[in-house]
């Protein structure tokens, strides 16, 4: 499953990385503390998150995730969205909350689940 | 008593997010060229810069208070000072190992540089500064107290990291001697502790930027301590610093 079979199915905006949509996704990881993600996201997990800071990005880089969506409708600021233009971090928004969010990508990764 | 001028929150070349820039002779001139006589550096969980400061600020009768910016396992900052350089490593390698073994990636997050007098790199730290330490902010707390040292919380008003937006308490709520208030929260508003104006500078031109004025008797945690609470005469003032728009170095 790839980022773009992602963004379509949940109808996301995609505001950050639109050349790297093509990359794969493994899993998907939600918590809003940065800490928290670096010990316990996989590599590959789309993460979903209200955290708006900068630093989201080089989070997702470090943990080698494959993009962040940003739950919650707000678009980061412009030094985040350039941040992760250079570093190649896809960034997806969504109106949705974060509890959704996560529903339907479960939904979407793990077909069989209920 | 006299009176200090003081910025009590300079990140160096140290924390990720602190710019390369910020090395002692620089931090140190740009502090004597914004009126300071004392400072505080305080990087990110980390306290490796604080000799190399003290030791060229010394030579132009610049104080350097030591200090280290803990993050706690709720993403919270909260600074703590200390008498000696000697009680400030202690405590800093005391937690070091509570630091997660995440490596840090330069580009992502920026250099973590100790640099000399000379501006010489001498060390580069390999873990991520900028992370959360395993330990909670009651236990850091007790830590600092232990240690001799004062705990003040880093922005309290500040989205993310400070104690009121991370954990979602009223400002009246405030319970601390002295807390470092950052944006709109008002003085009077902060419950019945003392509050402190400190730049956070990251970058040489916000050194001094905001300050606390002191009246104590000397640059040390007890008189802080008195100053909050205004006994005999002491007494915190905080305001703008000098605006510079020149780096100074």
């Amino acid at each position: 499953m790839t980022l773009r079979d992602i963004v379509r199915q949940l109808e996301l905006k995609v505001v950050a990385g639109a050349d790297w949509l093509d990359r794969d996704v493994s899993g998907g990881f939600s918590g809003d503390l940065l800490s928290n993600v670096l010990a316990s996201a996989r590599p590959g997990d789309l993460w979903i998150t209200i955290q708006r800071h900068v630093n989201v990005v080089g989070v997702a880089q470090v943990a080698a995730l494959s993009g962040i969506l940003l739950a919650g409708g707000e678009p980061p600021a412009v030094a985040v969205l350039a941040k992760a233009e250079e570093m190649g971090i896809p960034i997806l928004l969504s109106r949705d909350g974060a509890f959704e969010l996560a529903g339907r990508l479960h939904r979407i990764l793990v077909p069989g689940a209920r | 008593m006299r009176t200090f001028v003081a910025d009590l929150h300079i990140h160096t070349c140290l924390s990720p997010c602190g710019s390369l820039e910020m090395s002692p002779r620089t931090i140190v001139a740009a502090a004597r060229a914004r009126g300071l006589d004392l400072i505080a550096v305080t990087d990110h969980n980390a306290a490796g810069m604080v000799d190399e400061v003290t030791r060229v600020a010394r030579a132009i009768g610049l104080v350097v208070l030591p200090g280290i910016e803990l993050e706690t396992r709720e993403e919270v900052h909260r600074l703590a000072y200390f008498d000696d350089l000697a009680s400030c490593l202690d405590f800093a390698a005391e937690v070091y190992p509570l630091l997660p073994d995440r490596a840090n990636d330069p580009e992502s997050f920026g250099d973590q540089v100790v640099v000399d007098a000379d501006d010489t790199i001498v060390y580069t730290e390999p873990k991520l500064l900028l992370n959360a330490l395993a330990l909670s902010l009651e236990e850091a707390v007790a830590r600092i107290g232990e240690r001799g040292g004062l705990a003040v919380p880093a922005h309290v008003d500040r989205t993310p990291y400070g104690l009121v937006t991370q954990l979602g308490f009223g400002p009246e709520s405030l319970r601390f001697p002295v807390v470092e208030v950052d944006g709109p929260f008002r003085p009077e508003e902060c419950g019945p502790g003392a509050v402190l104006w400190s730049s956070d500078a990251h970058r040489l031109k916000d050194v001094g930027s905001r300050v606390s004025v002191f009246r104590m008797n000397g640059p040390v945690v007890d008189e802080i301590r008195g100053a909050a609470v205004g006994v005999g005469g002491r007494s915190i003032e905080i305001r703008r610093g000098a605006q510079c728009s020149e780096a100074a170095g």
